[in-house]
């Protein structure tokens, strides 16, 4: 475990940023496994440090582009529940007023510049906004997440090339889950991650993901040496997905194994081990925890309650929101 | 009034802009000093440093997203995509990313950008630097296109794409970068979705787009020799499209020629003339023709790119039939 | 609160799953994550945890059934007596009684090309009567004929769905065949057919009846209005303003003008004579006059007009002749091939001043000298019809209209005018 912070306050919002994650993906697969929630959805329970880590060193006008697996981001860069879960069931109270959906959810008044379903798609528009930042003279940083799978992409050795060359304020956060949907990450890429951001003379830096305080005090650094024009940065993010590539990949044993899932779950889960190192470290009790974890499962059966409610768009909206006024 | 060249009107539309909005910069391949291969952006770099006139690698899905995030975030981004070709290789940042953007937030967020680029075949440049791709984006809803006819409209055009809030894309006629045409000193804007009745006429419509304008009313000052009045019209954006002055033209001439130099199948013509038959068909006293380029990839032999492109003959040709009552095509 | 527990989605295009076997008894304690049941896809047998804890309740799927996704299958409740109305499997949308006998559908034939419908005349069988295949069982009207219709099978006459002087949509039943003799044969109306309507019907359409041979219908002879193939061609304005100004483009076909019709065309339909019924009856007996002529003196007069007077258009001169012998000012229609010019013919003699015009014609002067026709009779059409053609040694003359049109003595007066003209154009200019 990285070495304790002073602030009680802090650690006790990344463990309930990490528990709200966690319920809120419990809820979206239970809406899903009950067939109330229209499509699909990706769950990023067992991630949740990674977004926590990263999100709680940036500040509200910092930038993050998300992914398909967006939730954690979403809720982690100062969502509400209510709005998300209106999202999830295209609701007219959503983020997107029903028209973005799980893939597309972001609260973009917290700095999240949305969810992206294109694999890598976000790359552009992450460096864009870090461009944007540099030229405004700002010193706002945009961090771009992304998983290992879109390490395959050609957009993002593009814009590498262009963060370093103009020192953009830009830290791409690769979540490495160690599979690229259906596959194997080491099937899929070759050589190492870290060598091919360091070939654009950006520094990288790898970090156990389930370890919020190492992933919280990383960022930290980073995003004050990118505040100061010294980015890009690029950090790989040890990981590991909890769900299938999305809720209805039931059936995985053919690319990985049911042991190597109990493994993380019981061994290094990160909200278990910051739980213990709470109570060890007397930032708090396990009563005060369980009190913590109760009002949160609250909080969103509630939410979902009013999800559930919730009116849908009008459908004269259909054709709304194609252009900008 | 003073004449300039559409390459000067572009020029001056952007520094106008620049130096109006310093939100709004330029980005793209040799835009700074080289000044682009056309030399359209040449002198910018001089005014507005290389902080706001940025060199680009090639990099273009690259570019373009970064301008993508740079407009989601406040500024007006304007991109030189050197060739028009080029567009398919920054489609998903066009279409599943700028375009969308402003829809899947809800209204949120929104992506005042402007992409540059250009059309038109016969410049002996063969497959891959010839092509006029407008169809492809006009068909993403999301995305505004605009078609300048000369140099006025391509200053108006663009001053109007650089202050939208949405990502437009602007194709200029290569071949036209040296033509000259009246614009005015004073400032002026072109607003977007008003078609510019050219000529007016009343035996048939042509409607024509870009680098098809010149070659409408030279067939236009054709068929007035031969009698036949023939009225042109320049929508000037194809999206959006001026319905309402194309078909008040077609239900006055009963007769419509749409003609544009994208390739005929499922293009620009296409869906003009659908709209034309489905709106004004109780007006048409004639089948809507359309004239694109032929079906075929820009060839390089001077002999076989010539004949791919509608010319006025082509156009004074077929608009004769129709004003004849002539069947084109067999019933 | 008890918790609802449901069969869960699985995949990504699963819609229900098979309990294979509940891993809780009913009643017995559960904990959140407790394995509960085990669920069978298309894809494989997986085991579902439990979402809350609590005691197994109110189980109303049992293992081996198939359950939607989605629906309660138990609950998980706060004590284990709870036994809280278990949520009834949704009833089954019984179709609502239908008391119509079994065997096999009679449908409505499709008898003509544009057909939708046919007016049942009358039964040749009554309700519960045996038939054989060869039996005529109805009669039906449509637009074109009444024909009979063959039961197409033996059997019973189970049913009829329509009663005499009903219309039924084709495709539609009129009854049922049954292979035993009914119990109770049903007589309906398709009133009270289509009010039963949501059931579905008893019995699947099978083939259609049989029709006999010899009412087959003829197939539809080509209305004389529709000339080319049946459809008049004209442009979506000149139907519209056709349509719109109560003018028939049927007409501007039996004028002989060719098509595809364009607004212009209207002007000629306008100019028209009305039709009337008297006028119709009178094309029946039109008048038709044939003048023959030794030599054909047009041929050296048009040349002679070409060099000593600049009038190369022969078709211009052969008007001018016409118009003068009818009455100018008058419109003379040219016809060559099925090309028509027409040319205005101002009043006085001067050949050079006859023009072109798109105006109505007041003739037709139709030349068939090209062709093999020696001679003609097509009736009156809707201007007076003056027919060249190659006879004997020289010309043959036809003229053809309707009483309306000319009187006998104006008729005569004009053949005979213009056979003089047209033998010695010279006459013409003296």
């Amino acid at each position: 475990m990285a070495k304790a912070k002073t602030n009680t306050e802090d650690y006790l919002r990344m463990y309930a940023q990490m528990v709200r994650i966690r319920t809120f993906e419990d809820n979206a697969n239970q809406l899903y496994l009950s067939a109330k929630m229209p499509g699909l959805t990706h769950m990023y329970s067992g991630e949740e440090a990674v977004a926590v880590g990263i999100c709680e060193a940036l500040t509200d006008s910092d930038r993050i582009t998300s992914t398909h697996r967006g939730h954690g981001h979403c809720v982690a860069k100062g969502a509400e529940f209510g709005e998300m879960f209106c999202e999830l069931l295209g609701k007219e109270e959503g983020y997107c007023r029903g028209k973005g959906g799980s893939m597309h959810i972001a609260d973009q008044s917290h700095g999240n510049l949305g969810a992206n379903a294109i694999v890598g798609g976000s790359m552009g528009i992450a460096t864009g906004s870090a461009l944007r930042a540099k030229l405004q003279g700002s010193d706002d940083v945009t961090v771009c997440f992304f998983g290992d799978g879109a390490t395959a992409q050609g957009l993002w050795y593009e814009v590498m090339n262009m963060a370093a060359l103009w020192k953009l304020p830009v830290i791409y956060a690769c979540e490495n889950n160690g599979y690229s949907e259906y596959t194997k990450t080491e099937e899929i890429a070759a050589g190492s991650i870290t060598a091919r951001a360091e070939a654009f003379g950006i520094e990288a830096f790898t970090v156990d993901g389930q370890d919020v305080l190492a992933v919280n005090e990383l960022t930290q650094k980073l995003v004050t040496r990118a505040r100061k024009g010294e980015g890009p940065f690029f950090m790989e993010l040890m990981t590991y997905r909890y769900h299938g590539h999305h809720v209805g990949d039931i059936n995985r044993e053919y690319y990985r194994s049911k042991d190597e899932e109990k493994d993380w779950k019981e061994n290094r889960d990160p909200i278990v081990r910051f739980r213990s190192w709470l109570v060890a470290e007397g930032i708090a009790t396990e009563a005060e925890i369980e009190a913590m974890n109760a009002e949160i499962e609250t909080d969103a059966t509630e939410a979902v309650a009013y999800a559930e409610a919730a009116h849908y768009p009008d459908v004269s909206e259909v054709d709304m929101h194609v252009y900008a006024d | 009034m003073r004449e300039i060249t559409l390459s000067q009107a572009v020029n001056e539309a952007i520094a106008e802009e620049m130096r109006r909005d310093d939100t709004v910069f330029l980005m793209g391949e040799d835009v700074a000093e080289a000044g682009t291969p056309f030399k359209v952006l040449s002198g910018l770099v001089e005014e507005f440093g290389t902080e706001r006139v940025i060199d680009t690698p090639i990099s273009e899905p690259g570019f373009v997203g970064l301008a993508v995030g740079a407009a989601m975030t406040g500024a007006r981004p304007i991109v030189d995509l050197m060739f028009g070709d080029f567009i398919y290789l920054v489609m998903d940042q066009l279409c599943n990313q700028a375009a969308k953007q402003h829809y899947m937030s809800g209204g949120k967020l929104t992506v005042p950008m402007v992409l540059r680029t250009n059309m038109g075949a016969t410049r002996r440049s063969a497959a891959q630097h010839s092509q006029s791709l407008q169809a492809l984006v006009a068909h993403i809803p999301g995305l505004k296109v605009a078609m300048p006819s000369s140099a006025y409209e391509a200053k108006g055009l663009l001053k109007t794409a650089i202050r939208d809030n949405n990502p437009v894309v602007i194709f200029e006629d290569k071949l036209m970068y040296q033509d000259k045409a009246p614009v005015p000193e004073e400032e002026y804007l072109i607003p977007f979705g008003e078609a510019h009745v050219k000529r007016e006429g009343s035996d048939i419509t042509l409607i024509a787009t870009s680098s098809m304008v010149q070659v409408a009313e030279k067939a236009a000052e054709m068929l007035a020799a031969e009698g036949i009045n023939a009225e042109v019209i320049d929508p000037r954006t194809i999206v959006p499209l001026d319905e309402a002055t194309l078909l008040e033209s077609v239900k006055k001439t009963s007769r419509a020629i749409v003609i544009d130099e994208g390739h005929q199948s499922y293009g620009v013509t296409a869906e003009i003339a659908s709209r034309l038959n489905e709106k004004a068909f109780y007006h048409l006293d004639a089948p809507v023709l359309r004239m694109g380029a032929m079906d075929v990839p820009v060839p390089f032999s001077p002999v076989l790119e010539d004949i791919t492109v509608p010319t006025p003959e082509g156009v004074v040709e077929n608009a004769r039939k129709l004003c004849a009552g002539e069947m084109i095509h067999a019933a | 609160m008890p918790h609802d527990v449901t069969m869960p989605q699985l995949g990504m295009a699963q819609d229900a799953g098979k309990i294979v076997s509940w891993l809780k008894a009913p009643g017995e304690a559960v904990a959140k994550g407790d394995l509960l049941f085990e669920v069978e896809t298309d894809k494989a047998t997986m085991e579902v945890e439990a979402q809350a804890s609590g005691f197994l309740t109110g189980v109303v799927a049992e293992a081996g059934e198939d359950v939607p996704v989605g629906a309660v299958i138990a609950r998980i409740s706060e004590s284990a007596e709870e036994e809280s109305a278990a949520p009834e499997p949704a009833a089954e949308d019984a179709p609502p009684a239908d008391d119509l006998p079994e065997g096999h559908s009679v449908t409505m034939p499709q008898l003509g090309m544009a057909q939708d419908s046919g007016v049942l005349v009358n039964w040749l069988k009554a309700p519960g009567e045996a038939v054989a295949a060869g039996d005529v069982l109805f009669e039906v009207e449509t637009d074109k004929s009444t024909m009979e219709v063959e039961a197409g099978r033996d059997g019973y006459l189970a049913a009829t769905l329509a009663e005499a002087g009903e219309e039924v949509p084709v495709g539609e039943p009129v009854a049922i065949l049954s292979a035993e003799a009914p119990a109770n044969p049903v007589a309906r109306s398709v009133a009270r057919t289509a009010a039963a309507a949501p059931s579905s019907p008893p019995a699947r359409p099978e083939a259609n009846a049989a029709q006999r041979p010899e009412t087959r219908p003829e197939p539809a002879r080509p209305a004389p209005q529709q000339a080319s193939g049946g459809r008049i061609l004209a442009s979506p304005k000149a139907r519209r303003l056709a349509l719109e100004q109560g003018l028939d483009l049927a007409r501007l076909v039996e004028a002989g003008h060719p098509q595809p019709f364009h607004v212009r065309d209207l002007d000629r339909l306008r100019a028209m004579p009305a039709t009337s019924p008297v006028a119709e009856g009178a094309a029946a007996t039109a008048r038709m006059l044939t003048a023959e002529i030794d030599a054909d003196g047009f041929a050296a007069f048009a040349d002679w007009a070409a060099e000593a007077h600049g009038l190369a258009d022969a078709d211009a001169l052969l008007a001018g002749l016409a118009g003068a012998s009818l009455s100018p000012p008058c419109t003379i229609a040219v016809e060559r091939f099925g090309q028509a010019r027409h040319f205005a013919v101002p009043a006085g003699r001067v050949l050079s001043a006859v023009s072109e015009t798109e105006d109505a014609p007041d003739l037709i002067l139709r030349d068939l000298r090209g062709t093999a026709i020696r001679s003609l009779a097509m009736g009156a059409e809707a201007s007076p019809v003056l027919t060249l053609m190659t006879g004997g040694a020289g010309l043959s003359v036809t003229l053809e209209c309707s009483p309306s049109q000319l009187d006998a003595q104006s008729a005569i007066t004009f053949l005979t005018d213009f056979a003089g003209r047209v033998e010695q154009p010279l006459r013409h200019l003296l």
